[in-house]
């Protein structure tokens, strides 16, 4: 292996000898560049709604992305359902998220579910279902923590994507939810808007390249009139 | 392979410019991009502030990086993470050699990263009998045609749907076709294979946030995801200069980066990973390794010019607002970096010897400054590098070159100076050679037969007219409606 401890020192101290023969130029530029003043905390905040659940389904449905809001469990598991009876895939694969589990259990389909799938058997796996941590309202985008559930690669390699949101958990801005996250930071955190796009071949728009074709987002909320 | 070079960037460009197919693709960029990110920006509140926001980050960051970087550092090896430091491109990809090595590992799957374009790993992997396989629906493209990419962000722009349907009716043995979608597909199942198999991951890394050793990478294909979670291995190269305060500070990030780019909100993922794998976890790398390169990077913090070329961020913008760049594409640059930003990082990376021509490759107009997130002053930078060429501080003129050019230079503007110092004399040559240019002016344009200046001006007439002297001086002017209203 490379000893890479001396590239370290001599990297720091080339840093350190160029900033320091840096300052005369940087005290006459800075009499013609004023430097950037620090802002007195501006809040950039994307223009929003008032009401975040309709802003997450504007956004969401900007890229792509499939909504649905319900009331309930039972109403969850039906629209899963709903899914499920239209595509009609060959199995599912599921996170190890309690709620998904339940919802699961409540569908009534001889469908295979795939607890704790393995690599291979995900890259064949018609459905994934997960959950969501959080959600971003002013861009649409869906927050896993890999902390919080297990099997995410069920979030990305099946072609359809159903992702299970607590309406208690949409914040407005992507600011918010990075304090969130940083608190307790997991592995890895992905942030998701929209299922998988390219645009390589002459800018035009081709959906699911690597990851899913379909996104739908499952809404479980007690105010039902969104 | 059709590689040009730098060097030869006048002759390339002119190629480039009867390349109508190309410029039609350009065309197409020009519009898409540009017009998303205009509509783009408006949802945010303040964009200015916004810019003015990331830059301080950045001018702070670059001011402390030795700092920040062995926080960064101290953090992610905290998290697990195996930290490598690389003085240049060689030494990288001897780092990932190694590891590939130690590992017993042939299958390598890649996503898109510039710093690996900028130390043609590739070329290393496969001298060695690695072939990596690149995951990007663009740059998979560009590695079935053998070339190289044409643009920061979306490599392949520059070959039509037609070329990349005979590539992949060549390559993969699909029926002809004209659909996008097909296409795409293809690429799919083809590379869907590789990832199964793939042992290594080899990624780049938009951020490193050094408050918590975090590395943040943004895509829409969802190939990142699979690269950096399906291998044993993850191995990232991160130029020293990505590195980031705070992780609060990927918010203004994350809404400058998207936006400039490719005209997004936000692109469709964003991966935040910090370390390796934990104990509870079922998916992710056993090792994450991360390689911090500076590769040319530290002798531009030595002048605040030169220091903004490392706030760059990699958006692209600057490419697709750029004149120059709308009508010749990215190849002609004969570079990694193409474009605006690419003039002034080449030759900063590999030396104004074979980049000469590239700060000249330029109008100075100033769109790249306009829409650049950073604010990166990139027409004074080109002027700081002519500047160095003219000098003769840069190891590519031959010291009699210079002697000579200096000498006839000085001597221009010594009898310049000496004329503006005296202005009676200086109003007689003026009236001088208004009386002279009688002979070649016709309707205030040269004659024909006259239509440049003497050499060596005249290099300066060759794509332009010169303007003739006006009839009359403003003080004369000046003095005589004084007169007028004195009458």
């Amino acid at each position: 292996m490379i000893d890479t401890a001396a590239a370290r020192a001599e990297i720091l101290s080339s840093i350190r000898r160029n900033l320091a023969a840096s300052q005369p130029f940087d005290a006459v530029y800075h009499e013609h560049h004023a430097p950037v003043a620090q802002p007195a905390a501006i809040v950039q905040r994307e223009k929003s709604s008032p009401n975040l659940l309709v802003q997450f389904k504007e956004n969401l449905e900007a890229v792509a992305g499939k909504y649905r809001v319900v009331s309930g469990e039972q109403d969850a598991a039906n629209a899963v359902q709903d899914i499920v009876n239209e595509l009609k895939p060959r199995t599912i694969a599921v996170s190890d998220s309690a709620r998904v589990d339940a919802l699961l259990n409540r569908i009534n389909t001889n469908v295979r579910v795939l607890k704790n799938p393995s690599k291979s058997e995900l890259f064949d796996c018609g459905v994934g279902v997960t959950e969501a941590q959080y959600a971003i309202a002013e861009t649409g985008t869906l927050v896993l923590e890999s902390d919080r559930e297990r099997s995410r690669l069920t979030s990305l390699l099946p072609p359809v994507h159903i992702c299970i949101l607590d309406a208690k958990n949409i914040c407005g801005t992507m600011s918010e939810i990075l304090q969130i996250v940083q608190n307790d930071l997991s592995r890895t955190v992905t942030f998701i808007t929209g299922p998988s796009r390219t645009s390589d071949i002459e800018l035009t728009l081709a959906i699911g390249v690597h990851g899913p074709r379909e996104l739908h987002v499952i809404v479980i909320s007690d105010e039902t009139n969104a | 392979m059709t590689q040009v070079t730098s060097e030869t960037f006048d002759q390339n460009a002119r190629v480039a410019l009867r390349d109508t197919q190309l410029r039609g693709a350009l065309d197409n960029l020009v519009k898409t991009f540009g017009d998303r990110r205009k509509e783009v920006i408006k949802t945010v509140d303040d964009w200015e502030g916004l810019r003015n926001e990331a830059r301080r980050i950045k001018d702070e960051t670059l001011l402390n990086l030795d700092r920040y970087l062995e926080q960064f550092t101290g953090n992610a090896e905290k998290a697990g993470t195996v930290i490598h430091w690389a003085r240049d491109g060689r030494e990288a990809c001897g780092i990932i050699l190694d590891l590939i090595d130690a590992h017993d590992a042939t299958n390598v799957v890649k996503s898109k990263s510039m710093a690996t374009e900028e130390i043609h790993l590739n070329h290393a992997l496969e001298a060695e009998g690695v072939n990596p396989v690149e995951t990007d629906l663009g740059e998979w493209i560009i590695q079935l045609a053998n070339e190289t990419p044409s643009h920061i962000v979306v490599p392949a722009i520059h070959k039509t749907k037609g070329q990349i349907a005979d590539l992949f009716v060549e390559k993969t043995g699909i029926e002809k076709t004209d659909d996008v979608d097909v296409l795409t597909n293809t690429a799919r199942k083809v590379l869907r294979s590789r990832f199964a198999e793939a042992e290594v991951g080899i990624s780049g890394v938009n951020f490193g946030v050094a408050e918590t050793g975090t590395i943040l990478i943004l895509e829409n294909e969802g190939n990142i995801r699979l690269t950096t979670s399906l291998p044993k291995i993850h191995i990232a190269l991160m130029g020293i200069e990505k590195v980031i305060p705070r992780f609060a500070d990927l918010d203004v990030f994350l809404k400058l980066l998207p936006r400039s780019g490719t005209g997004q909100r936000l692109t469709t993922y964003q991966s935040l990973i910090t370390g390796t794998k934990r104990e509870r976890d079922d998916e992710g790398p056993d090792e994450v390794h991360i390689i911090l390169m500076d590769n040319g990077r530290s002798r531009m913090l030595a002048h605040p010019v030169t220091r903004q070329s490392l706030a760059c961020i990699r958006c692209g913008a600057c490419l697709n607002a750029c004149p120059v760049y709308q009508q010749i594409g990215g190849h002609a640059y004969g570079a990694v970096y193409p474009g605006p930003i690419g003039a002034v990082i080449t030759p900063q990376l590999i030396g104004l010897k074979k980049t000469k021509q590239l700060p000249y490759a330029s109008s100075l107009c100033g769109a790249c400054r306009e829409v650049c997130p950073v604010k990166i002053d990139i027409p004074a930078l080109l002027l700081h590098l002519r500047a160095e060429i003219v000098d003769g501080e840069s190891d590519g003129i031959a010291a009699e070159t210079q002697v000579k050019k200096k000498l006839g230079e000085r001597a221009a503007f010594a009898m310049y100076s000496f004329l503006w110092r005296r202005p009676r004399l200086y109003s007689f040559g003026a009236r001088l050679s208004r009386a002279f240019q009688n002979t070649i002016v016709k309707n205030g344009k040269a004659r024909s037969g006259f239509s440049g200046l003497v050499p060596p001006l005249g290099a300066w007439t060759h794509w332009r007219d010169a303007p003739a002297i006006a009839p009359k001086t403003f003080r004369e002017i000046w003095k005589e409606e004084l007169s007028k209203r004195n009458d």
